[in-house]
């Protein structure tokens, strides 16, 4: 085995000590007054992780807000020492954690890349020797010799993926690499992942975005309560991390009783949550505002859910899909806060959202509506598979089509030339 | 390449980095770490020649040889208490040694200090005297102060994240430092019995070693330098145990 990364049985403490002198005016009236500072406070972000990768593969981790992704990021790092356990690596790590963290805003862009390059374990003429390279990739030729605080945040992280990524280092550390800069940057970047795993790379990504850990790791950590939940293929980790939101929401659900309002009895389909905040009723609207759960192919459509919720809730994230009979995700999309979106949530209200056009093949198809909490930690009430949507096709006749998309074919056959 | 030559070139970058930052936008630029310590002896020229008349000749030379060095160690261990602090993102780098960064910092106030040393000959010769190969012995004094000031800086740099008054007696302390460090008078204008706390000021033997091989072309008085080596050595000590023993708690403290 080429191992490039080794993590076994580490487990961090964070004291958070009450009473901790922040001066020492504090830590002298403290002692004179025979107090000290108690360590009640503990609390183990990390708990008997062990992982190892090996050379070329990649592996993912995910898990909650709190799980401790965020600690054993840091800890391979080399920020902190684990309180037990070890953890060894061979080669250079390159991290894309707090990206840009290590720039000097004053500095120009050039300057930055330097120091980086040199940080990244290179020397100077090497890094110099590259730097047309970076400077091409991140597309920051007119700016490089500006200060990097005149540049936007877009251009920030190009400046500061780019350097990371052309250090040759043995392995990346992938902190939410979701948004650097535009669409089409963003899968250049993956691009260059890629290739990174192409050459026989390591890669350690950290994510929300599980279709991403789907798409790019061999393997998934799954963390709990600084925990190992799991670890395996990525279709079973994305599993056990669903498992656990439904096993947290039933453990808030019993902890806090609300439930004790009627719901309606499912018809189809499946529902689940905390009810603390509640979707009471789903409606489906055509392009000409009527409501229907009938549409064209193609055309308009708009999903409301009506919410009551209780006010402990402050804000949550809304989320709105639709299935087909397979169970596959047609289409989805979420606003993380609704909060933002509208100002303070009131006690009931509605939510729409507005497609301009479902261009789905004619079929029976399931709207899922969600509420959750903004960190996505555990379920207020999710519906699926509970609201059918049914997409006609506009002629009346079922065109030669098959999947998902629905696209009008043109087809032309013509002989070729002789000559 | 080799770790050692690579952390060189770490530190010669991070300092000529830190240098450049320190003027950038001014428009005299590097001439500043030439002017100031100028305008520092006009002032004491003045305050000392004429308005309280020392006695000392060739006073500019005189004070100025213990100037350079003194404003060395001041504004090393007054910025000492940030150093983490200013430089979170480069502390949070992976394997990057946040020691470094004292070292960096000695290194670019040492820079100022020899943008301005030239000035030093010129004085010299002004005063009719002769540099004499103890000059020579300058890079070795210097690895001495630099000891104390790495040490120094390491304490204060590594306390000052969980106790926020190690700047502020830090400030002070070399305040009343200077007043007790022989650098605009002479040591002989000190009384025999005071003698003894100039003996184990560290900086009190190197200023006058530093007066020593340039102004007066003497080989320095060896016990001072020696009792400033053995206290610079135990500054560094000192200084690498509380770091060696608190990084990681800096680490979760940042």
């Amino acid at each position: 085995m080429n191992l490039v990364l080794e993590i076994q049985g580490v487990s961090k403490r964070f004291r958070t000590q009450r009473n901790r002198p922040a001066t020492l005016k504090e830590l002298l009236i403290q002692r004179l007054n025979g107090r000290y500072p108690t360590a009640a406070g503990e609390h183990w972000a990390l708990r008997e992780v062990s992982v190892s990768l090996e050379k070329g593969r990649s592996l993912g981790i995910i898990g909650h807000n709190g799980a401790g992704k965020s600690t054993l990021l840091r800890l391979i790092c080399g920020l902190g020492r684990p309180t037990t356990g070890t953890i060894q690596y061979w080669g250079q790590i390159g991290s894309l954690l707090e990206l840009g963290s290590g720039f000097q805003p004053e500095m120009t862009g050039r300057e930055n890349l330097l120091t980086g390059g040199i940080l990244g374990g290179l020397s100077r003429r090497e890094v110099e020797a590259i730097q047309d390279d970076i400077i091409a990739f991140a597309e920051l030729e007119e700016f490089i010799d500006q200060p990097v605080r005149t540049y936007s945040s877009g251009m920030y992280l190009r400046l500061a993926f780019a350097t990371v990524t052309h250090f040759d280092p043995d392995f990346i550390i992938i902190d939410e690499l979701l948004a650097v800069g535009d669409s089409r940057f963003s899968q250049k970047c993956l691009d260059r992942l890629k290739s990174f795993r192409m050459a026989g790379k390591s890669l350690l990504i950290v994510s929300h975005d599980l279709d991403q850990i789907r798409a790019s790791c061999d393997e998934v950590l799954v963390l709990e309560e600084g925990r190992t939940l799991m670890r395996g293929d990525p279709e079973s980790a994305i599993r056990a991390y669903y498992d656990v939101m439904r096993q947290r929401t039933e453990k808030r659900q019993a902890k806090i009783g609300v439930a004790d309002q009627p719901i309606a009895p499912v018809q189809q389909g499946k529902r689940y949550g905390t009810q603390e905040a509640s979707i009471t009723a789903v409606r489906l609207f055509d392009g000409e505002d009527r409501m229907t759960d009938h549409i064209y192919a193609g055309s308009p459509l708009t999903v409301e859910l009506e919410y009551l919720r209780l006010n402990t809730v402050y804000d949550m994230a809304c989320l709105v899909g639709i299935f087909n009979e397979n169970d596959t995700k047609c289409f989805q999309t979420f606003i993380p806060s609704v909060q933002t979106a509208s100002g303070k949530l009131s006690e009931r209200g509605s939510i729409r959202c507005r497609l301009p056009q479902v261009p789905l093949v004619p079929a029976r198809y399931y709207i899922d509506v969600g509420l959750f909490p903004p960190d996505w930690s555990f379920v207020y009430d999710h519906h699926q598979a509970m609201h059918t949507l049914h997409v006609m096709n506009e002629n009346g006749i079922v065109a030669d089509v098959s999947g998902v998309l629905m696209v009008h074919p043109d087809w032309a056959v013509r002989p070729l030339d002789p000559s | 390449m080799s770790a050692r030559t690579h952390q060189l070139d770490l530190i010669i970058n991070l300092a000529r980095r830190n240098l450049s930052l320190q003027f950038r936008g001014s428009f005299l630029g590097l001439l500043w770490a030439l002017l100031l310590p100028v305008i520092q002896l006009i002032v004491f020229v003045f305050l000392f020649q004429r308005v309280v008349p020392l006695g000392i000749e060739n006073y500019p030379a005189f004070v100025y040889t213990a100037l350079l060095p003194w404003n060395w160690f001041s504004a090393s261990i007054l910025s000492a208490g940030d150093l983490f602090f200013v430089h979170r993102g480069l502390v949070r780098t992976p394997n990057f040694t946040p020691s470094t960064l004292a070292l960096v910092a000695a290194l670019t106030n040492l820079l100022k200090y020899l943008v301005a040393l030239p000035i030093i000959f010129v004085l010299v010769a002004i005063s009719g005297r002769a540099i004499t190969w103890t000059v020579l012995l300058l890079p070795f004094i210097m690895l001495i102060q630099g000891t104390l000031i790495v040490g120094l800086s390491l304490f204060i740099a590594t306390w000052n994240v969980f106790y926020r008054d190690v700047q502020q007696i830090a400030g002070v302390a070399v305040m009343l430092w200077f007043y007790l460090t022989p650098v605009f008078y002479s040591l002989e204008n000190v009384g025999r019995e005071y003698r003894i706390l100039f003996m184990l000021n560290p900086m009190a033997g190197l200023v006058q070693s530093y007066r020593a091989i340039l102004y007066e072309g003497t080989v320095p008085d060896w016990s001072g330098l020696l009792v400033a080596s053995a206290i610079a050595v135990a500054a560094l000590g000192i200084g690498y145990l509380s770091y060696r023993r608190m990084i990681e708690e800096v680490y979760d403290f940042l």
